[in-house]
């Protein structure tokens, strides 16, 4: 992940998603884009609208070059989904802004739990269990373990 | 409920006086899967009830570990068959299977292979009818993923935490364990599990109360009896965990059944053998801290240790 938008030449179609914050990030390389008279397009992109933009980049064809600017809240689903679509990491430049969300798994209700990277402790919000932030990863539910909190 | 008194079923995990992480399988003498104990049916309703009650808890399972599942059928009830004739018994006709438990009074029909057959998943089924937890590893690209299990018993973890995720990753958690690159020449042992050839080990653990289901969901309401060892206590309060661990390659999925028998003792129990008591306390004195905490015995090694020192001591002065 990058904090500048860099502009990467040679592909035949550009696509800048993001927010109204992210247009901002973005404006050199699509400026750099239009003087050139290279093929691009805009998704605006909001929460509501995460289905859409699934389908908006299935039907990109090859050689197109992605510019992902968001929260870091919503960031990290966009790349799981360009991922899947097949988007490649040299296809892709993702930028993060905000703060830094991490998911936390309840070990006792099994509710995913938003935290801050640096958290260390949280009450789950859905069954009030003192949470303590573990290391342990599961790539299935993009979350880490909280265990009961000790103490 | 008292789960405890089998002391003629209990699986005595040590060898030597020290211990310390080590990949301490061996193969099977007897390549069967599961056993019955004769608290089969007591644990059978605590299972079951565990099963309905929270399924999500209990039962996790990913798409692609259906053709899996129906081989975990076939090995356990092959194995049940074969081990205790006059308890269960099979009968086949091309795929109509009919399966019957006698302890149990119950009779299944089914297709194998045929998966509305049933009511429920193949792995929950056959589930229903042993004491054991089942875990089904899928191998693909050079590793093995949890794709499927039922889990009634677990020693502090959770399946639907867990579920999907690469052994690494599953042991995680553990110290040491990455250090000491155990968690690679483990996964490469279990790589190498062939069909015909099952491995079992035994995994201990110390825990205050009696309850099978120690799961990481119910911590709250287990996890505080810790508190309340004593070196009074210790011998009716805390009990050695015992896991039975079984490792068999299924070969049309190329995967890996895992099965975990809980076994459960008093100290109490363990100390009416004079020997196990003398080598206990000795792997006890000096485990090393960070196991001591992973196994979740700091708040009362002290007073299990006292408890101990006693019982020897008694038996010198006899
Ligand atoms: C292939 C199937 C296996 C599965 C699904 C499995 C799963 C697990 C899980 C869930 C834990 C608890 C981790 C936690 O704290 O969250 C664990 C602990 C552990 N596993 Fe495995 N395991 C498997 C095989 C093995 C094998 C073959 C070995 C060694 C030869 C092994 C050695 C250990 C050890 C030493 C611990 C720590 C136990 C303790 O200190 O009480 N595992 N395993
Ligand atoms: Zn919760």
């Amino acid at each position: 992940m990058s904090i500048e938008a860099v502009f990467i030449k040679g592909k035949r179609k550009y696509i800048f998603c993001s927010d109204e914050y992210g247009s901002r990030v973005l404006s050199s390389v699509f400026e750099h884009v239009k003087k050139e008279k290279l093929a691009y397009e805009w998704y605006h992109f909001s929460a509501e609208k995460r289905e859409w933009l699934e389908e908006f980049l299935s039907k990109q064809k090859m050689g197109t070059f992605l510019y992902v600017v968001l929260p870091y809240s919503e960031l990290y689903t966009v790349q799981m989904m360009a991922k899947r679509i097949g988007f490649s990491s040299d296809e892709t430049q993702y930028i993060g802004y905000g703060e830094k969300w991490i998911s936390i798994f309840c070990c006792r209700c099994h509710e995913l739990n938003r935290a801050e990277e640096q958290q260390t402790e949280l009450t789950c919000h859905q069954c009030r269990l003192k949470l303590e932030v573990s290391d342990h990863y599961s790539e299935l539910h993009h979350a880490f373990l909280g265990y009961p909190a000790t103490g | 409920m008292k789960w405890t008194g089998d002391l003629a079923h209990f699986p005595y995990p040590f060898k030597d006086s020290t211990y310390r992480y080590s990949n301490n399988s061996i193969p099977m003498k007897q390549p069967l899967s599961i056993e019955v104990t004769p608290s089969y049916k007591k644990e059978m309703l605590l299972k079951r009830k565990l099963l309905s009650d929270h399924p999500e808890r209990c039962y996790q399972s990913l798409l692609h570990s259906m053709t899996g599942q129906w081989e975990i059928v076939e090995l356990v009830i092959d194995h049940l068959v074969s081990k205790y004739p006059q308890d269960f018994s099979v009968k086949k006709e091309n795929n109509s299977w009919i399966f019957t438990n006698k302890i149990l009074d119950e009779k299944i029909e089914f297709i194998f292979g045929e998966k509305n057959s049933l009511p429920c998943e193949p792995l929950f089924f056959i589930s229903q009818h042993v004491q054991e937890d089942l875990i089904y590893m899928r191998q693909r690209d050079d590793n093995l993923y949890l794709d499927a299990g039922q889990l009634c018993f677990p020693a502090n973890w959770s399946l639907a935490f867990n579920i999907g995720m690469k052994f690494k990753s599953i042991h995680h958690p553990i110290p040491g364990f990455k250090e000491e690159g155990l968690d690679q020449r483990i996964l490469q042992f279990l790589m190498r599990l062939e069909a015909g050839t099952p491995w079992e080990r035994l995994n201990w653990s110390l825990m205050a109360g009696d309850r099978l289901d120690t799961s990481l969901e119910t911590f709250d309401q287990w996890g505080r009896l810790r508190k309340q060892v004593t070196s009074e206590n210790a011998g009716e309060l805390v009990h050695i965990r015992v896991e039975v661990q079984k490792l068999f390659r299924l070969p049309r999925t190329n995967s890996i059944l895992f099965s975990i028998h809980t076994h459960l003792l008093a100290l109490e129990q363990l100390a009416t053998n004079s020997e196990w008591v003398q080598q206990f306390y000795e792997i006890l004195s000096e485990l090393p801290a960070h196991i001591i905490e992973y196994k979740g015995i700091s708040n009362y090694k002290k007073a299990v240790l006292e408890y101990l020192e006693k019982q020897l001591q008694q038996v010198k002065t006899l």
